[in-house]
């Protein structure tokens, strides 16, 4: 074994009590670290999960500059060629209008959404969240969300009369109830297929808009404006442009966590520094001692920096145990009575093990201080003065 | 002297504290010491004694002069140069024993080739243990240094003070923080070390009676050298007569052991 750290190791053993009290304080320290970092990634993710989990991230419309039509007429050449995209994972064709379901005491205004149900149910999720199994729409059928079906009384199977400001009214049998889990899709979507609602709208082989889902949320702006670069007439929009507000808390939130991090790692670093400072006073003697016999400046220092990182090492271990702990019993504290947590934290191995290497380099060079003044220890000095 | 067997010469040595306020501790001081010899340095306090061992023993440098060991001039060594030279060619022994209270007595009589050797490979172990036999303490190498004796510290001193085979031995008052009987357990210690394996002994002391016994005796008053003289083919009373007159001008023939002077 390396002489240094023999003696370092020795040092720390026999300062019980000083070692262990700063490994405490590295040690939650680290773990505050950790769970503060997992609490806010989960957190943030969670929020992101919930806004853009189960819709568009990019969307594309149709843009004139000489009138006001949206629609796309296109639409098959421009799926054709992002299809081949690799960042781009889910692509669905929509057609959207207006309507009422016409009740016998009242109309009811809705939303129509014209979809091949298979793509859009690659973004929106909606064949598993039917009340039916169903794969795909004819015709005559129309999948209503929950919202409505509870207010008017609708279940599957029934029919329902739409109609639309062109003046068209017709029949749709409901072949399912959707529960997308928000509001406005539940009390106001109506989905039918999307030939059906090109028919009834009018708008021949047009659509409205192309929507997709891309692997990482975050590169919807580049992809948007890559693809906005790649067609004419039209006009790219996406998650985040929309979103910006929630991007902005989510940012600050970011920041004000990197800060506490930051001065948590000043404190722990602080600390070391302070503690193997007053070691170098305690250990004079014994330093005075081992450089009479030869040992040289830089081996007596390296005993000091070995300390450093020695407790860094293991403050570190022990906090990122800690730390776990807490998140455990988080996600454990928050589920009690309602059986899920109030929202999943995932344990993420690499941002702890980045926090746990940042305490062992702070904790190194929070011993550099006092391995400076290991060098200038004057051997002469302390064995003269006993 | 024999010039063949010179293993230490101080030529003009001198040593110089402080920058603005300059206190001249040693005075171009010349002498050598030969191999094998047992010498002591004796005078008041603030004479220069522990200064002069100091510089001797590589853990401070000359203002001026030359220190040559076996040919080599050290005295203008760097300080990592210096280190070697101490780990490899003396041995220390302090008056307040310097054990490091981490260890046992056997790797406290160990750390000097753990630091020669820059890693802590044991092969030197079964020295260790010869040498805590030679002090007299094979029972206790396990022993923390803080579970010892004052005498028992300073016997494992001198113990881990041979383990790398010194040339010459350096002692600062080995004998200061001990009693007569340790005191004189020490000096035994010091003359089978010196005889079994020819080691050089200086010592700094303030005991008259430990100076006596040594083969020569310089004495320094204010940084130098008084008196420089052999106790060899002298009687024991006839050297202690050499010594102490001279020195112990206020204890008389009375003093003993336990008293010190100044």
């Amino acid at each position: 074994m390396l002489f240094e750290l023999k003696v370092a190791l020795r040092f720390l053993k026999e300062g019980r009590g000083q070692t262990v009290f700063i490994l405490l304080g590295i040690a939650v320290g680290v773990a505050v670290q950790v769970f503060l970092n997992t609490l806010i990634t989960g957190l943030q993710e969670d929020l992101v999960n919930q806004t853009v989990g189960n819709s568009s991230h990019i969307w594309i419309e149709g843009k004139s500059d000489f009138d006001t039509e949206t629609n796309l007429l296109e639409w098959d050449n421009i799926i054709e060629i992002i299809d081949n995209r690799e960042d781009i994972a889910a692509i669905s064709p929509l057609v959207e209008g207006n309507g009422f379901i016409v009740t016998n005491a009242e109309a009811v205004p809705i939303q129509l959404k014209g979809i091949e149900l298979d793509q859009a149910d690659a973004i929106y999720n909606i064949i598993s969240r039917l009340d039916v199994r169903l794969t795909s729409l004819s015709g005559n059928q129309v999948l209503i969300g929950q919202g409505i079906a509870e207010e008017y009384g609708i279940s599957t199977e029934d029919v329902i009369r739409l109609s639309l400001p062109n003046g068209i009214v017709q029949n749709y049998a409901v072949a399912g109830i959707f529960d997308l889990g928000n509001s406005v899709s539940n009390n106001t979507w109506v989905m039918m297929d999307i030939k059906q609602a090109q028919k009834i709208l009018g708008l021949g082989n047009k659509i409205s808009k192309i929507e997709m889902q891309i692997n990482e949320i975050f590169d919807a702006e580049i992809i948007a404006e890559e693809l906005d670069g790649r067609f004419i007439n039209v006009r790219v929009d996406n998650w985040i442009q929309s979103n910006s507000s929630l991007l902005s808390a989510l940012r600050s939130q970011s920041s004000s966590s990197i800060m506490i991090q930051v001065f948590v790692l000043l404190a722990i670093t602080l600390g070391i520094a302070s503690v193997l400072a007053v070691s170098v006073v305690q250990k004079s003697k014994q330093l005075g001692i081992l450089k009479a016999m030869g040992t040289k400046n830089k081996h007596a220092s390296r005993i000091f920096l070995l300390q450093g990182a020695l407790l860094g090492l293991l403050g570190a271990l022990l906090g990122a145990g800690f730390g776990m702990l807490l998140i455990y019993g988080f996600l454990y504290g928050t589920s009690i009575g309602t059986g899920v947590p109030l929202f999943p934290l995932s344990i993420e191995y690499t941002s702890i093990l980045v926090i746990g290497g940042i305490a062992v380099v702070s904790s190194t060079i929070a011993a550099a201080i006092p391995a400076r003044k290991t060098a200038r220890l004057n051997a002469v000095e302390v064995i003269r003065n006993g | 002297m024999d010039e063949q067997n010179v293993l230490l010469q101080a030529k003009d040595l001198s040593k110089v504290y402080g920058t603005v306020i300059r206190t001249k501790v040693l005075h171009e001081l010349n002498f050598s010491i030969s191999e094998g010899e047992f010498t002591s340095i004796i005078g008041y306090s603030g004479s220069g004694k522990s200064t002069l061992l100091n510089v001797l023993g590589a853990l401070d440098q000359p203002t001026s002069g030359e220190i040559i060991f076996n040919g080599i001039e050290f005295g203008q060594m760097n300080e990592d140069e210096l280190a070697i030279f101490r780990n490899e060619n003396l041995g220390f022994i302090f008056q307040f024993h310097h054990l490091l209270p981490e260890f046992t007595a056997l790797e406290n009589v160990l750390i000097p080739t753990w630091i020669k050797a820059g890693k802590t490979h044991n092969k030197r172990v079964e020295r260790a243990k010869e040498l805590l036999d030679l002090v007299g303490l094979s029972k206790f190498m396990n022993n923390k240094a803080t579970n010892l004796s004052g005498g028992q510290q300073q016997r494992v001193a001198i113990a881990r003070a041979l383990i790398n085979e010194p040339a010459i031995l350096l002692g600062d008052e080995p004998t200061g923080n001990l009693d007569s009987e340790s005191t004189e357990q020490v000096y035994r210690l010091f003359r089978e070390i010196n005889k079994e394996f020819g080691t050089t002994l200086i010592i700094v002391t303030h005991n008259d009676h430990i100076a006596a016994k040594t083969d020569r005796v310089i004495e320094l008053t204010d940084g130098r050298i008084s008196r420089d003289y052999s106790n060899k083919d002298l009687s024991d009373d006839a050297a202690f007569e050499q010594v102490a007159p001279s020195y112990c001008k206020y204890c008389g023939r009375a003093h003993n052991n336990e008293l010190h002077l100044l």
